[in-house]
């Protein structure tokens, strides 16, 4: 090794630590306040969950008695939580299926609009714009705006228009009878959440060639030929990506359902008991036992986001 | 020969024009259903008590009733809802949220984008991670945990603005940063180079050349940070108790829960709220989409 070389290496590693503390000092601050208010309490909850936290000692939680596993027994024994038949079905079973419905409908929905707009006509810039709008108006708005459409007296607009067609007779109360309500929860996730899905798959459906079009034009292909060999194969994945996106942020959201409905006519889920057990019953350590229990539910999904899409992204 | 071609032609013409058909009413289908919650919201808040309280529901209101307006910022109303207040909470908080949360991110994301260090892919993971976290189970240790702290430096945890910006950082940093990080991606390292060989710091270098280089993606960051501290419901919901430190969707639940119902000035409280947001998207909906894919709204 030559002297020159060696002064090359060394100037080269100054430069290198220079710039590792350089970059530790620039993410010093965003680092703090991510473990502080996100990774610290994350774990910390974990420990709530097996202590006897409440109002009476919240203000000296460090030494909140050990109850070993006494919160989750209690909520795997609530009647809100357990499954008990089909009328009663449990925020577990309720969450997991409301999330898995509501996800396919939306990205359902996402795909329909996203083929609707990969057509070019005119006007086609402002819809894309209008279709976005469910999305970014604020939750707290287009809540309160459909429960006030969905109104259970015969002046709400639904009851209105389907007793007029003489669909019903009768005015029905969509957002408080067991079942409808969470029909209705579904229908409005799509409403909100499809904008999201139909910008990922029409940025897709954008990108692929049109040779593979020209060349089943050809073949004599017909259009539904076309969609089911063409492009079904070539979004395939970012359907897959999507739909387990979107269900991770369904099982977690909160706000949504409660506006609606409040948790109550069968659409408890866990998000929603989770609020209810730690700021309703101020049991916060059955409320971070019952946060635990659908983060486990989370991590299996997390897991097959990671396996499947991560990996298909390297590829 | 040639009727065979016209036929062919005929079927062709004919098959478009359903196909067209079909097209068309399913946009329609879309459009109205999209448009129609906005055009109710709007319109129910110009609504008077008797249009809101009648036997059918009032299509177009028949002149633009300011009565809900009035209930919400008129102190001289009898059930004055000084809204007016309910604003400049939200402002106080989504503003300070979105400034901070783009100055630290775009150091964080700098580093992390361009700069070699140990843990960088930890860091970046565990980012990656919270970002799939559910709010409903960071807010429970982080309300024990705030009450904790409160206690002993003498703060109260509840009805602070203050600490509801500081729970906010934890939504908004992750999409922030993650954002951002992409975004330093693009850049080409050769310019910065450029510049650190005529001499620049890195320092120098990020604020002469990058930043410059990146204030559509810092608007954009700005911009959603704001909306999701605008919009944000659960943490308010938890932290505040004092109807006069209210953000504007606490408020709006708390005027929809009185026992007697007033769907006009909820609807009006909603229009407020709505309006800007819908406005800034459309103002910025170049550089706002290609946020969108990217997750900037997790919701």
């Amino acid at each position: 090794m030559t002297t020159a070389e060696q002064v090359g290496k060394t100037r080269f590693k100054i430069f290198q630590t220079k710039e590792s503390r350089l970059a530790w000092f620039l993410i010093l601050p965003t680092a703090i306040i991510v473990f502080s208010i996100i990774i610290f309490p994350a774990i910390f909850s974990v420990w709530v969950s097996f202590h006897d936290v409440g109002l009476h000692n919240l203000n000296d939680v460090f030494h909140a008695p050990f109850v070993g596993f006494e919160n989750y027994q209690k909520v795997i024994n609530d009647f809100a939580f357990k499954f008990q038949g089909m009328k009663s079905w449990g925020a577990a079973v309720t969450s997991v299926f409301y999330s898995f419905v509501a996800t396919s409908f939306t990205v359902l929905i996402g795909l329909v609009a996203a083929m609707l707009l990969n057509r070019p006509f005119k006007g086609r810039g402002l819809t894309r714009a209008i279709f976005l709008f469910p999305y970014v108006a604020p939750v707290v708005s287009t809540a309160f705006v459909w429960r006030w459409i969905l109104d259970p007296r015969p002046s709400g607009v639904i009851n209105d228009i389907l007793l007029k067609l003489n669909l019903i007779d009768l005015p029905i109360a969509y957002l408080s009878e067991r079942g409808l309500a969470l029909l209705f929860v579904i229908f409005f996730e799509g409403w909100r959440y499809f904008p999201f899905a139909m910008l990922m798959i029409l940025a897709r459906l954008q990108a692929i060639d049109s040779t593979l079009y020209e060349a089943a034009d050809v073949d004599g292909a017909n259009n539904v030929q076309k969609f089911l060999h063409v492009t079904i194969p070539e979004v395939r994945y970012i359907l897959g990506a999507v739909f387990l996106l979107r269900l991770m942020w369904t099982f977690n959201k909160f706000d949504d359902i409660f506006l609606l409905t409040g948790g109550g006519f069968g659409t408890k889920v866990l998000p929603i008991l989770t609020y209810e057990f730690s700021f309703r019953l101020f049991d916060f350590g059955r409320g971070a036992a019952t946060a635990m229990i659908l983060l486990v539910i989370l991590v299996i999904f997390m897991t097959f986001y990671i396996t499947i899409v991560m990996r298909n992204v390297e590829e | 020969m040639k009727k065979d071609r016209m036929n062919f032609l005929g079927h062709l013409a004919e098959w478009l024009t359903w196909s067209r058909f079909i097209y068309s009413l399913i946009l329609i289908f879309f459009l109205t259903s999209i448009l129609f919650p906005f055009y109710w919201m709007v319109s129910s808040s110009f609504k008077s008590r008797a249009e809101i309280a009648g036997r059918e529901p009032v299509y177009i209101p028949e002149s633009l009733n300011l009565e809900a307006y009035k209930e919400l910022f008129s102190s001289e109303h009898e059930s004055f809802q000084n809204f007016g207040k309910n604003i400049l909470n939200t402002l106080k908080v989504a503003v300070p949220t979105s400034v901070i949360a783009v100055i630290l991110s775009t150091l964080g994301a700098y580093a992390i984008a361009r700069l070699r260090f140990r843990g960088k892919n930890f860091m970046l993971n565990a980012i990656l991670m919270v970002y799939l976290f559910p709010g409903v189970l960071l807010i429970i240790p982080l309300f024990a945990m705030l009450a904790q702290v409160g206690d002993n430096l003498g703060f109260n945890v509840q009805d602070n603005l203050g600490i509801l910006i500081f729970t906010y950082l934890a939504q908004t940093l992750p999409v922030a940063l993650y954002m951002l990080t992409n975004y330093f991606r693009t850049i080409p390292d050769e310019i910065e180079q450029a510049g650190l060989i005529d001499g620049c710091s890195r320092l120098g270098v990020i604020w002469r050349i990058t930043l410059p280089l990146s204030i559509p993606a810092l608007v954009t960051v700005s911009i959603y940070t704001f909306m999701i501290a605008w919009n944000e419901f659960l943490y308010a919901l938890v932290f505040l108790n004092n109807h006069d430190l209210f953000t504007m969707p606490i408020k709006i639940n708390t005027i929809f829960n009185d026992p007697s119902p007033r769907p006009h000035v909820v609807m009006a409280a909603s229009t407020i709220m709505t309006i800007p947001i819908i406005l800034l998207f459309l103002a910025m909906e170049r550089f706002l989409e290609e946020g969108l894919t990217a997750g900037g709204v997790k919701g």
